[in-house]
This record gives C-alpha cells, sequence and structure tokens, in this order.
C-alpha cells in the first residue's frame, strides 16, 4: 500500500451530516476498490428513523486504545500518534471479536468479505473528511 | 462481480416464489434504468392489461453506475400506469437504487398480487413475503419507523399509504421516508397487489472496474458538484428558488393557470421556507448536494390545550419541500399562508399522493364549483376557495378515502373528472398526467404532451422556452431540442443518474465514466441508445392506445400570459407537428390523430419517410 498523506481526523460536528455517505464511499473506495457500506472505517449509522439524525462513527485515535488491550493474539498495536496498526499475520480470525466488542463507541469493523476476517484499520487517509460536503470532519495534516 | 449488477429478481406474490436470472445481454446493450426497465416491461406486461390485474407487473430497475460516481442515485420504476392507462415511469431518489446494487441486483420484477396486506423484505441472503394487515392503513411515516430497524447494511424503505391502498389514481409512494415515486400512480398498483411495503437491503459490495480510474473521475466530479455553478441552486434555497423567479418571469400558475403571477408569492418564496420552517437538508446515499430540504411543521393539539401556549402542545413532522408541490398546492391554489400549504403537503406525504395533480385536481374542483358544475352536495359540505388550505385539506382526506362518487371521480384525476362534470378546458393535465409549475411557453406544452412520462423532467420543455426568451427559436428548432434532450436524458437515467446532475454529466463525461467502467463507447452510439430506449418506452405507449394529441391540451393553456406571451394553439400545433416528423424520420411508428399533422406529414412521404 502506498502511504500517502497522513491526516488528524475527528467527528467534531455529526449532526451536520446529510445522509450522503460520501465519507463511506470514499474509504471504501479507498481501502477496497469498491463501494461497500460494511467495509469501511468510518460509518453512517441510521437509528430507527431518517427521522433522526444520521450518527457518524470514526476511530477516535485513543492514546491508549482498549482494542488493543482486548486483544488476546496480539495483532493490534497502538501507536505513538494515537490510533492502531494491525498486525495481519497475528491476526487469526478469532470469531470473538473482542476488538470490536471493546470499541463502545462501535467505530471498529471486522471486514468479513476477507479470508481470514480481521479489523478495518483506519490509515488516516483523510478520503472521509475531504469528500464530506457540510464539514461534520475537523481534519489537518499531520506533520511528523 | 461486476456481473452481480446484471442479475434480475423475478418475484411472483401469488405464487410466492422468486428466481433469479442472469441479465447479462440485456445489461449489456441497454446499460440498466430505463433501458432495462423498458424493456422488461414489453416483455412482461400483457398488452391491454388492467392495471390493477396481477397480472400487471412492477418493475424497479437501478443505474449502471449507480454508486459508482456522485448522483448516480436513482431507482426506476416502470408498470402501466392507472392514471394515463398506458407508460408508468416514476424515479425515485433516496437509498433504494444503492440497496439493490448492494443487494446485487440490477432489476426487480414483481407481479402477481399478494393475498394479504403484505410487506416484501427483499436482501441479499433471501426474499421474504410477510402479511402485514396490522400495517395495512398505517401511515407511510409510521411504515418507515416500522422497518428502517439499524440496518447492517443500506437499507431502503419504499410504502404506499391510505391513497396507494383505496387506488388513487395517482398514488405514489414514500422511499425512505423523504423521497418518492411520485408520479403516475405506483402506489396504486402496489396498493392492487397488496404491498404495503418493500424492505431492500444490500451488503454486498460494488467493485470499481477500473479503481485509479474511477477515483480520479469521482474527484473531477465531486469537485464540479460542490465548488462549481451548475448545481449551486440545489445546494442552496434547493428548488423553491423558482418561485420568486418564475413569478418575476411570468411563468408561475396561479389560480388554475389563470394568471401566471401570485400577488401573495413572497409569502411562500424558499427565503421564508429557508428562514422560518427549514430544520435539515437530506441527501441521498452518493451524492454531496443535499437538495431535499426539510421544514419542521409544528401542529398544536386542538382545542383542549387551546388555552395553553400554542407552541408548547404540539406535534412535529418534517415536511420535505421542493418547487412542484409548492406551486401545486400553493400558487395554484392561491394559498399564501406558508403553514397551511406545509400541512398541505404533509398530507400527500403521509398518505402518498402525488402533490402536483393533487393540486390540479382541487384547482379544477375549486373552478368547478364556482360554475355550478359541483354541488355542495358531490363536495360533502365542503366549500373549496382560493387560498384556503383548511377547506382543501379536508377534501384531499376526502379524495384519499373516496368518500363518495365525486370525490371517487377526483381520485381517478383531473381530466376523468372533468369527463363527467365538465369542464375540460381548465382541467390542467398533459397527456392526462398533471403539468408542472411552469407557464413558460409552448415547448413547456409539447414536452409535457409528448414526454414519454408526461413529466417537464421528460424533455426540459420549460428550459427551452426559457432559452426561447433570450433568443428566439424556431418552432422546428424547439422540437429538435426536445427530441435530443429526451434522448439524451434517457442515457443519463440508464446510467442512473439524478436530472440535477445533468450539467455534469457532459456528453463527454459520460464516456470517460463508462471507460473507467470498462465500458468503450462513443457519444454517437449512446445517443442511438437513448433514442432506443425513447422508442422502446413509446412502443409500450403506442400499444396500450396511447397517440399524441393536440385536442388534449386545455383551452386555458391560450387564456392567459406566459413568459413568452399569449400562446396561439397554432404555436403548439406546429411544434407538435416537426416533433412528430422528427420522430417518424427517427423510425418511430408515430401516428397522430390530427389531420392537420397528416397533411404536413403528406408531402414528404416521396423523401422515404412512411414508416
Amino acid at each position: 500500500m502506498v502511504i500517502g498523506m497522513r491526516f488528524h481526523i475527528e467527528v467534531l460536528h455529526p449532526n451536520r451530516c446529510i445522509g450522503c455517505y460520501n465519507c463511506v464511499y470514499a474509504c471504501s473506495r479507498h481501502l477496497y476498490n469498491a463501494v461497500d457500506v460494511n467495509r469501511t472505517a468510518v460509518f453512517v449509522r441510521e437509528t430507527g428513523s431518517l427521522e433522526n439524525p444520521y450518527h457518524v462513527i470514526a476511530c477516535r485515535f485513543c492514546k491508549d486504545p482498549e482494542c488493543v488491550k482486548a486483544c488476546p493474539q496480539e495483532a493490534l498495536s497502538a501507536l505513538p500518534e494515537g490510533g492502531i496498526s494491525l498486525t495481519p499475520a497475528k491476526c487469526e480470525g478469532c470469531k470473538t471479536y473482542d476488538c470490536v466488542h471493546a470499541c463502545k463507541l462501535g467505530a471498529l469493523a471486522i471486514d468479513f468479505k476477507a479470508k481470514i476476517p480481521s479489523p478495518i484499520v483506519c490509515d488516516r487517509c483523510g478520503d472521509c473528511a475531504k469528500f464530506c460536503p457540510h464539514n461534520v470532519f475537523k481534519y489537518e495534516e499531520m506533520k511528523e | 462481480m461486476r456481473k452481480m449488477r446484471e442479475r434480475i429478481l423475478y418475484i411472483d406474490l401469488t405464487e410466492q416464489s422468486t428466481k433469479v436470472v442472469e441479465g447479462g445481454e440485456l445489461f449489456k446493450k441497454y446499460l440498466g434504468g430505463p433501458g432495462v426497465g423498458s424493456k422488461l416491461l414489453l416483455e412482461e406486461c400483457p398488452p391491454r392489461v388492467d392495471p390493477f390485474s396481477p397480472e400487471a407487473p412492477v418493475i424497479f430497475t437501478v443505474g449502471a453506475l449507480t454508486a459508482v460516481f456522485p448522483c448516480m442515485v436513482k431507482a426506476f420504476a416502470f408498470f402501466k400506469s392507472p392514471l394515463t392507462g398506458n407508460l408508468g415511469e416514476s424515479h425515485a431518489g433516496g437509498h433504494l437504487a444503492t440497496a439493490l446494487t448492494l443487494a446485487g441486483y440490477g432489476a426487480v420484477v414483481v407481479k402477481g398480487a399478494a393475498e394479504k396486506p403484505s410487506v416484501l423484505r427483499i436482501s441479499d441472503e433471501e426474499v421474504k413475503l410477510e402479511q402485514a394487515s396490522s400495517l395495512w392503513g398505517v401511515s407511510t411515516f409510521q411504515v418507515e419507523k416500522t422497518l428502517r430497524g439499524s440496518p447492517e447494511g443500506m437499507r431502503s424503505v419504499v410504502s404506499i399509504g391510505r391513497a396507494g391502498e383505496n387506488l388513487v389514481y395517482y398514488a405514489g409512494a414514500l422511499v425512505d421516508r423523504y423521497h418518492h415515486f411520485g408520479r403516475l400512480g405506483l402506489g396504486a398498483v402496489l396498493g392492487s397487489k397488496k404491498l404495503k411495503a418493500l424492505q431492500v437491503t444490500g451488503t454486498r459490495e460494488r467493485p470499481l472496474k477500473k479503481a485509479d480510474e474511477a477515483k480520479a473521475l469521482y474527484e473531477e466530479f465531486h469537485r464540479k458538484i460542490v465548488e462549481g455553478e451548475v448545481m449551486a441552486k440545489y445546494h442552496n434555497l434547493g428548488t423553491p428558488e423558482n418561485l420568486l423567479v418564475l413569478n418575476e418571469m411570468g411563468a408561475l400558475p396561479t389560480r388554475n393557470f389563470q394568471k401566471p403571477r401570485f400577488e401573495g408569492v413572497e409569502k411562500i418564496s424558499g427565503d421564508v421556507y429557508a428562514e422560518a420552517f427549514l430544520r435539515r437538508k437530506i441527501s441521498c446515499p452518493g451524492c454531496p448536494v443535499a437538495c431535499i430540504h426539510v421544514a419542521r411543521l409544528a401542529v398544536p393539539f386542538a382545542p383542549e390545550h387551546e388555552k395553553a401556549r400554542r407552541e408548547i402542545f404540539t406535534e412535529e413532522f418534517q415536511v420535505p419541500y421542493n418547487y412542484e408541490p409548492m406551486y401545486a398546492l400553493g400558487s395554484n391554489l392561491e394559498i399564501s399562508d406558508p403553514e397551511g400549504l406545509l400541512r398541505l403537503i404533509f398530507l400527500c406525504e403521509y398518505h402518498a399522493l402525488d402533490a402536483m395533480i393533487a393540486g390540479n385536481v382541487l384547482a379544477w374542483a375549486t373552478e368547478a364549483y364556482e360554475k355550478g358544475l359541483v354541488s355542495r352536495e358531490d363536495s360533502l359540505g365542503v366549500v373549496p376557495r382560493w387560498g384556503d388550505w383548511e377547506s382543501y385539506a379536508r377534501m384531499l382526506e376526502n379524495i384519499v378515502e373516496t368518500r363518495n362518487p365525486f370525490y371517487a371521480k377526483l381520485a381517478q384525476g383531473v381530466k376523468a373528472a372533468a369527463e363527467k362534470y365538465g369542464g375540460l378546458d381548465f382541467a390542467m393535465n398533459l397527456g392526462k398526467n398533471g403539468p408542472a409549475g411552469y407557464m413558460t411557453g409552448p415547448a413547456f406544452i409539447v414536452g409535457g404532451l409528448v414526454g414519454a412520462r408526461h413529466s417537464h423532467l421528460s424533455n426540459a420543455g420549460y428550459s427551452v422556452d426559457q432559452r426561447a426568451l433570450k433568443k428566439p427559436l424556431t418552432p422546428r428548432e424547439m422540437a429538435e431540442r426536445l427530441v435530443a434532450e429526451e434522448n439524451w436524458l434517457y442515457v443519463l437515467y440508464s446510467l442512473g443518474a439524478c436530472y440535477f446532475s445533468r450539467r455534469v454529466y457532459t456528453e463527454e463525461a459520460v464516456v470517460k465514466a463508462l471507460k473507467a467502467e470498462g465500458v468503450e463507447t462513443t457519444v454517437e452510439e449512446l445517443k442511438a441508445l437513448g433514442r432506443k430506449i425513447f422508442h422502446n418506452l413509446y412502443k409500450f405507449k403506442l400499444q396500450e392506445g396511447f397517440r399524441p394529441s393536440f385536442k388534449d391540451v386545455p383551452g386555458r393553456f391560450f387564456e392567459g400570459e406566459t413568459s413568452l406571451g399569449k400562446l396561439e394553439p397554432s404555436q403548439v400545433e406546429e411544434i407538435l407537428s416537426h416533433y412528430v416528423k422528427l420522430r417518424r424520420r427517427e423510425g418511430l411508428k408515430l401516428v397522430p390523430e390530427e389531420k392537420m399533422l397528416m397533411d404536413l406529414l403528406a408531402p414528404k412521404k416521396s423523401r422515404g419517410e412512411e414508416t
């Protein structure tokens, strides 16, 4: 994978969401060369009726991530700048998905279409924020 | 994987059976949308079938590029229209196109009829028909809440209201709460099948054929949409901006098309709603525009709380508003109370009724009442009066419930009502469909008369008139534009595009977009395809007995002013004859009924134009 620019990303104004799913589409295009509303690292969730505001969820890049601690295989590791990385070789497709359950925000999903289902990790490409037409996200380039 | 979207799901409600057929060739040749839909309709709909019989199919299709590029969001429905007796074609935004695509279907054909009120659930995994007697009679809003849930994947909920259940000829279907299959009576056809709702859930992926090309193009289109001028109107005030613009131009239908300007327009303008009522804006998934403007309508619980402060004891409704219902239920009924207008739009949403025709019917009824063609007994004691939204609200309820023979006639559309009670001259319709709100000139009239679905969006006749306002066009030029526009729009629709994005998807852009999907084609080939699609749709119309007829244009169109001045019938006739000639030259077996037109065509026979 080509690593381009990386971004600080925050879902700052979820109530501005208009339900266009541009962030979700951009993420799945970036990660999987497809449009997919389940295989993504950013989510637009609908709750009970479209009359309710959309719920926009993305990784908050915790400094001490519970998802990392929850993985018995140590397949996830915490990054110094916050957030996580996955060592695919260590992820065994555990079927208990402790990492997913550990994130109470619900920002971590499993790629069930992969041979070995494993968590989908945000690589901070910033496409979700870039394609959002309503400024739901706050984002800026990371200086390393 | 790309083949997934080329699957056709056939559902028989009577037999409760389903099958999936690979539609490869059909999709290759016709892309999707109306291209595929028109072919399936010709295959599946028995000629001259009763629109409410179980044999009459309902066909849903999605576009070839649905979800792949921005604004490729429309789902398309094809059926036999109870209103016009010929082609039923309606387009809806919302989640449906994407949900079907991600469920792996390019088209769904529904035939038969359920025994009891039912809900059809379609997902990647299964298709289920469930009895839903307890949902019959329930509002579209409640059905959406019942079937939405917290979906894993993209979910769409399509539902009918009381209007569809009661077979009102212009009942629509609500799609994902804020969107509609508004036109030509799909709701009634679903009602005749006892299908209260569809729930579609898609969890698969839509792979990109040439990912790098597609991503770069996506970004290019996206920038054009959000940063450019071409769609700015839709981002901001939305189509309600048209009220003031058309009023200024002298093209805003007022008092049943008697006048092209409305004194009360300032009170119901897009600005008024943006300032006092706008609650939120909504997009279709895959479109950054958010053209759906949703108002907050607060209704007090009168009478028991009348003594308290009104705003404390209210129930709140979200009502999407846009130009067409605002003209039809606003200026055309001379309603200048912005909240009253919202209430009427709300009723059309709640019961899923074509708001445009609702307005046309109420406007005709008001004049018919004034002229003594209908009595107070007919109207069940309600006196229709210009500007009186409360009477109109009661009448709408009476229509939805078809409470007596008069309201049952109104439920069949304005032409059917006028045929019984008189007043055809002011029964505003074009091809039996309710005209949109543009007293722009003759191209609008001809466009509505000949358009495959008799919509102002069929061929944008209003926009041809507006162009003629800047630089005069000959009748022939107008006809040429109508032909070219409708042919090209069918290309865009077959990709899944929304009409509002037509300026983004130029000829060149479409060729590039298809190339990224591995489809090599040229502008010429595409134009030929658009023409072919139009011809297929017309094949159905002609088979069902439709003939474009000048006699069907209500005289009212020639009484008042338009933005191009007062119209002479001959202007419309002339454009129509050129139009028919152009279509015949394309090879369409279009035979008009008027002798005048036949005379005009006759001398050309030697040039090989006969078909």
